[in-house]
């Protein structure tokens, strides 16, 4: 379907055999993409979300009157067309990433001294590093994208942790020192905790290594202005206009089917329709009560979260620039594994975005907010030794959010892929499934959200 | 590779560098393979043909394990095509 299908004209009435009712759970990008399109398609849509806001796992922070930036997802690259488009016919524009100047490293083993680099390459050894990212791009290109469990060797690889594999794979101390930190940024997990062929899943899923890594030119190169969670903001108000409902603060509790009809429970009432469609991540979807019950289950024993926590250090201006830094960073020790320069396009206030991903997000998430602030600001002046005192911070803890249950994604661990694959998007007779989590393209991404809410929509519709 | 074969073996055990036109074609292929082109040219700039420094750590990998020869990020920026890498490799492998 193209851009233009998909925009706010006046809609064509649903097929004939499309359900002349749908009930939604859950309010972020994808739901919220599949309830658009059904209203407009003449659909009842009602869509019912645990939180008081809109938006899932994007989220905006006002820095300063009008100015924006993301405590979620935040970031998309030309290749995700599907949410160019969505975001076009929203009338939402993107703003290039900033990245100029020099980097700071500080990958010692104490975490100590922070040494400035020209770009984005870390002072390793760059023969090691090129070992590592050469290994990986041969696993991910052995994946089967459209079906990862069926990729030649599959059950081995599903077997394996990330952690087994670069223990036997990586022999040398900068590629073993690298590893985490970069999986860390790539798709916030522990090593420790996904399989191999997730690990690869995902890589190729993004569009390899270089797409999924670079500001310019990947997957990181604009930003929605004004913040991601305008998008939703924007369709929720499609949606209403198009004579949808949207019921906030009501979490699912089950789903029911029958008599061909389905009932979907809240603390607050019942709503009855002739299908349903589950938007949230497999963790919070595998809570909810199914009547029948799922063949299979939509999470397993070892299906982890996303472990992120996202900071947000304020100041007046982002002074690193004047020193010719880029705001960018990577280090050894946390909570700062990496930071960026986040500052509005306006070009103030100055934000430094610190990401603590990995199993580090769950000691940092533990800690008191005073103890996780005077870390992460003492990190940040070490790295960049002219920073005044942040004037604002902000912790966005993706890990603990009970209605997220971690971010960028879910993260599926040792047979996770093998036992949930296979039913990932299969109908649960009038239920469906969407989410970032159901796309094999772009899957963890805003473009993998747009996209599972695409399809669910249009299977509905018998487009 | 399959994930029992041993990581890189020791630069020191690979093959000696090879000379002259075959150590370009050779290269040549390496660029061709990393950056995803069907063709680059003897001086075509690593990084105006979409490289990175990401995917230039996997040229120094290739270089190390067919060559024998492991250079730094700075030798390969120093002249980022492959007529430049072919000097360097030769250079290095003279000097041995």
């Amino acid at each position: 379907m193209s851009a233009a299908a998909f925009s706010p004209s006046p809609a064509l009435p649903a097929p004939a055999g499309a359900p002349r009712s749908v009930v939604v759970v859950g309010a972020g990008p994808a739901g919220l993409t599949a309830a658009v399109e059904l209203a407009e398609r003449d659909v009842r849509v009602t869509v019912l979300e645990a939180r008081e806001r809109v938006g899932g796992r994007t989220r905006g922070i006002e820095v300063a009157p009008g100015r924006w930036i993301d405590a979620g997802a935040a970031y998309l690259g030309d290749r995700h067309t599907e949410l160019h488009a969505l975001l076009a016919a929203c009338d939402l524009k993107t703003a290039p990433t900033e990245m100029t100047g020099a980097a700071r490293f500080a990958l010692g083993a104490d975490g100590g001294a922070a040494a400035t680099v020209e770009g984005r390459f870390p002072p390793l050894n760059a023969v090691a590093l090129g070992d590592l990212f050469e290994q990986l791009e041969e696993l991910a290109a052995t994946v089967r994208p459209d079906a990862p469990w069926l990729t030649p060797d599959a059950e081995r690889l599903d077997a394996l942790t990330a952690a087994d594999w670069a223990e036997r794979q990586l022999p040398h101390p900068d590629a073993r020192l690298f590893f985490p930190l970069f999986l860390g940024e790539m798709m916030a997990a522990d090593p420790a905790k996904v399989s191999v062929l997730h690990m690869a899943f995902y890589l190729r899923s993004g569009g390899g290594l270089r797409y999924l890594n670079a500001f310019a030119g990947g997957a990181q190169q604009d930003r929605v202005a004004g913040g991601a969670h305008r998008l939703s903001e924007r369709l929720a108000r499609r949606l209403l206009a198009a004579g949808g409902v949207l019921r906030t603060a009501e979490p699912v509790l089950s789903v029911e089917q029958s008599d061909g009809e389905v009932t979907v429970r809240t603390p607050e009432g019942s709503y009855r329709a002739e299908a349903a469609v589950v938007a949230v991540p497999p963790l919070l979807a595998d809570a909810i009560e199914y009547r029948p019950g799922l063949p299979v289950r939509r999470a397993g024993a070892r299906t982890g979260r996303g472990c992120a926590v996202k900071l947000h250090l304020v100041f007046p201006e982002p002074v690193w620039r004047a020193h010719g830094l880029s705001g960018w960073s990577v280090n050894a020790a946390g909570p700062l594994l990496s930071t960026v320069d986040d500052t509005p396009p306006e070009g103030s206030p100055g934000v430094l975005t610190g990401f603590v991903t990995g199993a580090e997000a769950h000691r940092f998430a533990a800690l008191p907010p005073a103890e996780q602030r005077a870390a992460a600001v003492a990190q940040a002046r070490r790295l960049f030794p002219l920073l005044p005192e942040p004037v604002a911070f902000h912790v966005t803890d993706w890990v603990n959010e009970p209605w997220s249950r971690g971010c960028y994604a879910a993260l599926f661990g040792p047979g996770d892929w093998s036992a949930l694959g296979p039913t990932l998007t299969a109908p649960h007779g009038r239920v469906r499934f969407a989410g970032t989590e159901t796309s094999t393209a772009f899957f963890g991404l805003l473009e993998g959200a747009v996209r599972s809410g695409r399809r669910v929509a249009a299977e509905l519709l018998g487009d | 590779m399959s994930l029992d074969t041993p990581a890189v073996p020791p630069a020191t055990t690979a093959p000696p560098a090879l000379s002259g036109p075959e150590l370009l074609d050779s290269l040549t292929a390496v660029f061709r393979r990393v950056l995803e082109l069907a063709e680059v040219p003897a001086d075509g700039n690593f990084f105006l043909l979409g490289g990175d420094s990401l995917v230039a750590t996997r040229v120094l990998s290739a270089v190390a394990r067919t060559h024998g020869v492991e250079l730094t990020f700075d030798e390969f920026l120093a002249d980022p095509t492959p007529a430049g890498l072919a000097a360097r490799v030769t250079a290095v492998a003279a000097a041995r």
